[in-house]
Parts: structure tokens; C-alpha cells; sequence
């Protein structure tokens, strides 16, 4: 092909790309240090200062600006996205284990799973809100919401799984067998150290989906808001510099995470090398 | 536990009705999943149908069956509306994400030959997915305003004298967030199809004399089809479903779907919000319906 052109034209191109999904970042993270309070969330920098951030803490005197409301919508979403995590990775597990034997229907549960990820959130937030209205069921975070964080989890964690033990050698499980290693010992001494790496990124997703969804929580989770929902309540009115300073801060909090799942699973890829290593001496 | 009753199962011997007990574990395994399912996805699906033919009243609904609700929504010009903008947003923001993706996905799936540089540039393209998704709306505000970032730089450079008022609190401006937020989903499944083209196909092709475009229009594009399609699939039923960036970016002018059922709900109207549903999901299976007859998927993956 006329690489010569072609090539660094779409090279330049992916460039600009890049720039177009993170220039608004940068945006907001410039805008972040806008002075305040009296300072908008537009340019120019007026003065640069840190108030935005200290008006978040709390440690700001206070101002016509009311703070984000985020001290125990942030618990919340933590223990949301921690209780989802948990449910949709044993979920995601057990659902793909019994994909690795076929089964009549197979097909049928294959798209009912992949379905929770597809339906958007407005529609079954909706549905959940009118199925707790008829049965005279309170909306909650930790109830009703959780159950759709995890309808729309699951399925991630379902499919991440399913690709693991496609690649999955099942001849070392066998060989555990029958050298008479009862199946728990061997779940747990074969099996999980091979899968723990597709569990890790199920868990990692199901993390981060659970916490920034709000489509499903907006009608399912009643009173009290979550995260999301906290953030969504500043739309409809006047935004201050403190939402984009917010932004960096969750950013910086999904970055960490992103940090110790990189951690976790550098050692486990250590310890695989090792365990290999092992075998070629022996 | 569970998981391990099924390996046990492998190592029966197997005289002992393979078939039988095999499949047996398997719906043990599967049952909590497809329960969780059936329950929390398939039954609030049905009552939002079921519901759609509720009697609504000025605050409650009630269990009487009518179709008044439906005769609303099709004779109220608001509702029309909001479905027309619906449908026009999806093909513009679909046709942006194809437009805007694809040269990116063929630069990273078929020239990038480096494995750990294509890699890097898709972990490029997801990390801002690491923001919350309202945060990455937001983002755009002081981008498109008027006092904006783009405009400040147009200005700068000597491009334009006023500021582009039209860039914030339009339609251009959820086009252009939603082209944003969601062309990575597309950049992603394209990229896949291209790097798994057998470079001898291309090879052969350019020694037999064709060009570029000509490799491309043959080769190229029709391979990545079905990267496209799933793309397209992803990128739709994200679209459709939308409320939150027309909220955020068009100043409350663009109405879709989503936005009428979040309006309903807010006052109560169940049974409205039920039919803006039910038209939303029949719109929705109807464009998947449309993609997956472009391509086979199952035959091309």
C-alpha cells in the first residue's frame, strides 16, 4: 500500500484523535485551580488557586456556593460497587464454568446474560421502579439499585471469564484428578491460580461500572444518592469550578485503583513465571 | 463450592450417563445467574409493558387496562418529537463515530505492526473512560461555551472575530460530546477485525498491482465489518438510551426518549414514561435487528 502517505497521514490523524478525547480534561483540570469563590468555571484563569479543592473538603469558609454533597454519597458508592463486585465476579464465574460443558439452551442464556449489559439504564431503572411500586417494595441503594448494578455487571464479568477458560488448558485439572487431588484441593490449588487473573479484571470491572453507573440507580435507588447521583443533581443547576475539581479528584481515585489492580496483577503474573521457571529446573 | 461439583462430574467415569449429569451440573451453576436475570432484568421489562396499558391518573396509576396512554404518546406532538430526535440523533452520532473511529482503528489495528505500541495507543484511547461518564459530560461545558475553550483558541489564532455561540447548548454540542464519549466503542471492536487481516492477503494484493484504495475498498474495508457492526451495535444501544449528556449539553432543548422518561417519572406519569419505554425498546431491537442483518456475526467472528 502507498505507506508513505497513507501511514503518517493516519499517524497525525490518530494523534489529533488522542487530543480530542483528552482535551476536555484538560480543560477542566486547568479550570480546577480557577480562583473562588468568585471565580467562574470558564477562562480566564483569574488567579490560580487551590480553593476549589479545599471548598470540597470542607475547609473553605462558607460561601453562596453550597458544598457538593458528597461526604456519604462517596461511602455509598464505595459499598455498592464493593457488594456488586463481589456478587457479579461469583456470578460471572459460576455462569462461565457451565459454559464450558455444552447444554441444552445454552444459546437462550448466553443472550439473556449479555442482554443486562445491552439494555440501557433508563429502561430497566424504570421497569425496577414500577415492579417495587406494585409489590410495595421501599427503593434502596443497597436493594433494589444493587440488584440492577449487578444485572448490568454480571454480564462483564461473565464474558471476561468465558474468555479466560476458552484459553483455559483443562488437561492440568485432569491430570490434578488423576493423581487423586480431590476437586476442591484442586479448584482451589489448579484451577483458581490459572483463572485469577480474568477474576481480578472481572472484579476490577464490575468495580468501576457499579461505581459510576447512575442511569439504573436515578430511579431505583429512592432517597438516598449516590455518587453519581450527587454529581448528576449539579446538571440542572449553575456549575461551580468545585464539580470539575471533583472530576480530577475521582480521576486521581480511579487511577489508584487502577494502580492496585496493575500490583496485583504483576505479582500473580511473578509468581506464574516463577512457578514455571520451577517446572524447567525440575 | 459449586465450581468444583462440576469438575468432580469430569472425572466420573463415563459409563455413568455422561450426557445426564454433565448438563445437571451445569444448571446448578447456571441457575443463580439466569434467576438474578430472569428476576431483576426480564420481570421489570414486562412490567414496564404491562404498565404501559395502566390507567394513569393525576399522581397514582391503577391496574385498569387502557390504551389511553399509547393513543397520548402518538397524537402528542412532544412525544413525536422527541422520537423523531431520538432516531436523528442516533444515525448522526453513529455516522460521527464511524467517521471519526475508523481512521484511528486502521492506524492502530493494521499499521501499527508493533504489538506493545498498538497496545499502548488503545490504552490510550480508554483511560479517559476511567473519569465518571457525568464528569466527562461536564467536561465539555467549559470546552463549547461561549468564553470556551475552542472558541478562545479560534479566536487566537485569528480564525474568527465572535465567539461560535452556536458550539454550547445546541444539538451540535450533544453530537459532539456523545461522538466523544462514545467512538472509543467503536475505535475498539474495528481495530480487532483489522489486526486479525492476514498481512500476506495485503501483500499479494499490492505485488498484483492494486493501490490503496483500491486494497482498501477490496480487502480492507469488507474484513472490518463486522468490527463495524458490533462497533455500530455498541455505539446504538449506548445512544438510544441517552439522557444525561442532551440534559448536561443542549440546555434542555434536545428532548430524546430518555429525557422524556426522566421528566415523567419526576412528575409521577408512570404509565407515560411506561409507553416512552416500551417505544424506546421496540426502536432499539428494531436497529440491532437492522445491524446484525448486515453482517453474520456468528459466522464472522
Amino acid at each position: 500500500m502507498n505507506s508513505a502517505i497513507v501511514k503518517p497521514a493516519l499517524a497525525v490523524y490518530t494523534g489529533l484523535f488522542i487530543l480530542f478525547l483528552y482535551a476536555p480534561f484538560i480543560v477542566l483540570g486547568i479550570l480546577s485551580f480557577q480562583t473562588g469563590p468568585e471565580g467562574g468555571p470558564q477562562f480566564p484563569i483569574q488567579e490560580w488557586s487551590t480553593y476549589w479543592y479545599r471548598h470540597i473538603l470542607g475547609l473553605t469558609p462558607p460561601s453562596r456556593i453550597a458544598p457538593l454533597p458528597i461526604g456519604e454519597a462517596l461511602i455509598r458508592s464505595m459499598v455498592l460497587a464493593f457488594m456488586t463486585m463481589v456478587v457479579s465476579t461469583v456470578l460471572g464465574v459460576l455462569s462461565a464454568q457451565a459454559f464450558r460443558k455444552r447444554f441444552t439452551g445454552a444459546g437462550v442464556v448466553f443472550y439473556l446474560i449479555v442482554l443486562g449489559m445491552m439494555v440501557p439504564g433508563v429502561l430497566v431503572g424504570l421497569g425496577m421502579a414500577l415492579v417495587a411500586n406494585a409489590l410495595g417494595i421501599d427503593r434502596t441503594w443497597w436493594g433494589t439499585a444493587f440488584a440492577l448494578h449487578v444485572v448490568y455487571t454480571f454480564p462483564f464479568a461473565f464474558l471476561v471469564m468465558l474468555a479466560i477458560f476458552n484459553r483455559f488448558d483443562a488437561s492440568v485439572e485432569e491430570a490434578a484428578w488423576s493423581l487423586g487431588v480431590p476437586p476442591a484441593r484442586t479448584f482451589r490449588r489448579v484451577t483458581f491460580p490459572l483463572i485469577w487473573p480474568g477474576v481480578l479484571s472481572a472484579m476490577l470491572f464490575a468495580f468501576t461500572l457499579s461505581y459510576d453507573e447512575f442511569a439504573r440507580t436515578l430511579f431505583s435507588s429512592g432517597r438516598e444518592l449516590t455518587l453519581p447521583l450527587a454529581i448528576y443533581g449539579t446538571f440542572s443547576v449553575e456549575i461551580h469550578p468545585n464539580v470539575f475539581a471533583f472530576g480530577v479528584l475521582t480521576t486521581l481515585f480511579s487511577f489508584a485503583l487502577l494502580a492496585v489492580y496493575a500490583i496485583l496483577m504483576g505479582i500473580s503474573v511473578r509468581r506464574a513465571r516463577r512457578l514455571a521457571i520451577q517446572e524447567d529446573i525440575a | 463450592m459449586s465450581t468444583t461439583i462440576a469438575n468432580a462430574v469430569v472425572t466420573n467415569p463415563p459409563a455413568r450417563a455422561p450426557g445426564r449429569s454433565r448438563s445437571w451440573t451445569s444448571y446448578v451453576l447456571i441457575a443463580p445467574g439466569v434467576a438474578w436475570m430472569l428476576l431483576f432484568l426480564v420481570l421489570p421489562i414486562l412490567m414496564m409493558v404491562y404498565v404501559s396499558f395502566w390507567t394513569q391518573t393525576t399522581f397514582t396509576i391503577k391496574p385498569i387496562l387502557t390504551t389511553k396512554s399509547w393513543e397520548m404518546f402518538f397524537s402528542s406532538d412532544t412525544y413525536l418529537a422527541s422520537l423523531w430526535t431520538t432516531v436523528r440523533l442516533w444515525l448522526i452520532v453513529l455516522g460521527c463515530t464511524v467517521v471519526v473511529g475508523y481512521p484511528t482503528a486502521l492506524f492502530v489495528g493494521l499499521f501499527v505492526r508493533n504489538k506493545t505500541l498498538s497496545t499502548v495507543l488503545l490504552v490510550l484511547c480508554v483511560i479517559p473512560f476511567w473519569t465518571s461518564f457525568l464528569i466527562r459530560v461536564l467536561a465539555w461545558r467549559p470546552m463549547l461555551g461561549e468564553q470556551g475553550a475552542i472558541n478562545i483558541i479560534l479566536m487566537g489564532l485569528g480564525l474568527i472575530k465572535q465567539p461560535i455561540e452556536a458550539l454550547l447548548f445546541t444539538e451540535l454540542s450533544v453530537v459532539i460530546g456523545m461522538t466523544q464519549i462514545y467512538c472509543v466503542f467503536m475505535v475498539g471492536p474495528v481495530a480487532f477485525m483489522l489486526s486479525r487481516i492476514d498481512p500476506n492477503i495485503i501483500e499479494a494484493a499490492r505485488d498484483l498491482g492494486a493501490g490503496f484504495p483500491r486494497i482498501f475498498r477490496k480487502i480492507i474495508l469488507p474484513l472490518s465489518m463486522p468490527g463495524v457492526v458490533v462497533g455500530a451495535i455498541f455505539v446504538s444501544v449506548m445512544v438510544l438510551g441517552e439522557f444525561a449528556t442532551p440534559a448536561a449539553l443542549s440546555g434542555r432543548k434536545t428532548n430524546m426518549l430518555g429525557n422524556i422518561i426522566v421528566t415523567q417519572v419526576g412528575s409521577l406519569k408512570w404509565a407515560f414514561a411506561a409507553v416512552a419505554g416500551v417505544v424506546l425498546t421496540l426502536v432499539m431491537g428494531m436497529v440491532v435487528a437492522l445491524l446484525l442483518r448486515i453482517v453474520d456475526l456468528r459466522r464472522e467472528l
